[in-house]
């Protein structure tokens, strides 16, 4: 099973259990999750995100056959390009988290789009976290909310050669996102997806196909169990599980 | 070969993480059943139910409350009967809480004597038009005492809302509420869905007689660990507020003992639900 939505390190408004690496590992192996995609959860609010992916770099040394590091790039912020360089080059970084909201700039903006075309030409892959925390549950110093599905359609359309994983995401189905018509240059994990009364996952298995969800926990922020417990009440055939369990991510990363 | 409900059951429980928790009963403490100006309602509530077969989940404590707010009279007791038959439709699976406008004090007090004593409701529940402790609450408190059934009370501690909800009580207003009426069952709504639950533990924490149920859709990790820290796993009833698998699967993993997990996912409610039955 690969878990596309996971994260090391310390978080500013929340204690994370399992934020080390060791940690994070014992999580997994009791979820039967055999790779994640790790990024900085430090850097989300770090102005110079840089130094979270410094950390996860050592953070990951050892564990390469598990995890699978996403660098957090901010293109409003100076020396991204030199950052993204050494991510992709220096640290093995098979990916690139992007936070928007939390970062303060658009998606559509031509830093961003910038940093898009240079993170595809490394034949890195965009994951782009629709919300961190619910909102409601936000500190006081902080009003950040949920990264606009348009925006993101604007994006994948301007961008047919990136390809994206969105994380954290529910609500498609109102959105471009969930129809056909856009690039299918985007894959959507399960981890705030319904299966059951509204079963959001169902309607975009059969609207998009089979190919574009995959699995994801958000781990630590989240116990991985009810992503479990989706892909378990998901009423589609083995097939189509084994491709959200693995086969979608392991084609896309 | 045909599968009967109990035999599903007995295979869902299975999932759940022991024998202790396959000993009790799994009942969802805090659900809702659809409002029937929707007009896919019956077949949603048959979703509700199937969803919870899979899950394992025998019992659904649940009201309807009316898009339209406040709510008035008519609203809340046309909703009241709609539970009432879906109590009829599922005899002993659907479990009904009053719900009512503590406004409407009269009509109110009408109400529950009337579900609870005639119709065989469970409890109360009671939504965001006042805060838990005005004193426009204290007569349905008082009733809810006398029949000896639980006040299921809406709650959130939140920085921002999406919408507008002036009178959200939090778990410090149901302390309150609870010093001042200690002999009343209170459960305070969705830990899981009512903002900062770290501050709603911290509040609930000396308030030793308010019940805390899991519901919500939010899966932070170690929220059930952190309320058994805080509160004692005999003041937690799991529910689902409609989050069905991010509520079961909370509790499937939560590091939590056997004999814990199973008063949370029933035995605890059992106990409350004995109180009106005991009289």
């Amino acid at each position: 099973m690969i878990d596309v939505n996971a994260y090391l390190g310390p978080f500013a408004f929340r204690r994370l259990r399992d934020r080390t690496a060791p940690a994070l590992l014992r999580r997994m192996d009791r979820a039967g999750i055999a790779r994640a995609c790790v990024s900085s959860a430090a850097a989300i609010t770090y102005r110079n995100a840089q130094a979270g992916n410094e950390e996860v770099f050592e953070d990951v040394k050892g564990h390469g056959d598990r995890f699978i590091p996403f660098a957090v790039l901010n293109p409003a912020y100076a020396g991204w390009r030199e950052d993204l360089a050494i991510c992709h080059e220096r640290f093995g970084m098979r990916g690139v988290r992007l936070y928007p909201r939390w970062h303060n700039y658009r998606l559509t903006s031509p830093e961003c789009r910038a940093l898009v075309a240079e993170a595809a030409r490394h034949g890195m892959v965009l994951s782009i976290p629709l919300r961190v925390e619910d909102r409601r549950q936000q500190s006081w110093l902080v009003d950040v909310p949920d990264v606009d599905k348009e925006e993101i359609a604007a994006l994948v359309a301007d961008a047919p050669e990136a390809r994206f994983i969105l994380v954290n995401g529910s609500g498609y189905l109102a959105s471009r996102l969930g129809r056909p018509g856009l690039p299918a240059n985007y894959v959507m994990d399960i981890a705030l997806l319904s299966v059951e009364l509204a079963n959001e996952a169902g309607a975009l298995l059969r609207v998009l196909g089979p190919d574009r969800l995959v699995f994801g926990t958000g781990i630590p922020f989240h116990y991985p169990e009810p992503a479990l417990v989706k892909l378990e009440l998901l009423d589609v055939s083995s097939d189509v599980k084994e491709k959200i369990r693995r086969g979608n991510a392991a084609r896309w990363l | 070969m045909l599968l009967t409900r109990r035999a599903v059951l007995a295979g869902a429980a299975s999932a759940w993480v022991g024998p202790a928790a396959q000993a009790g009963p799994v009942i969802d403490a805090h659900a809702h059943l659809y409002h029937r100006s929707r007009s896919t309602w019956r077949e949603d509530d048959g979703k509700l139910i199937d969803a919870a077969d899979k899950l394992g989940i025998e019992q659904l404590c649940c009201s309807i409350l009316p898009p339209s707010r406040p709510a008035t009279p008519e609203a809340f007791r046309e909703c009241n009967a709609w539970v009432a038959d879906a109590m009829a439709r599922f005899p002993g699976r659907i479990l009904g809480y009053c719900h009512v406008n503590p406004g409407y004090t009269r009509e109110s007090l009408e109400e529950i004597r009337r579900t609870v004593e005639d119709r065989g409701f469970i409890g109360i529940k009671i939504y965001n038009e006042y805060f838990a402790n005005e004193p426009v609450l204290f007569p349905l408190v008082e009733l809810a005492i006398q029949l000896r059934v639980p006040i299921l009370h809406h709650a959130g501690h939140v920085s921002w809302l999406p919408g507008p909800q002036p009178r959200i009580s939090d778990g410090g207003h149901l302390a309150d509420l609870a010093r001042r009426y200690p002999e009343a069952l209170l459960i305070c709504a969705h830990i899981c869905g009512g903002g900062d639950w770290e501050w709603t533990l911290k509040a609930l924490r000396p308030a030793k007689t308010v019940f805390l149920d899991t519901s919500g859709s939010v899966t932070d990790d170690g929220v059930i660990e952190a309320a058994v820290a805080h509160l004692g796993a005999d003041r937690l009833l799991f529910a689902c507020d409609s989050s069905l698998t991010a509520s079961v699967g909370r509790l499937r993993g939560a590091q939590i003992s056997g004999t814990d997990r199973a008063k949370i996912l029933g035995g605890n409610m059992s106990r409350i639900l004995a109180r009106r039955g005991a009289r």
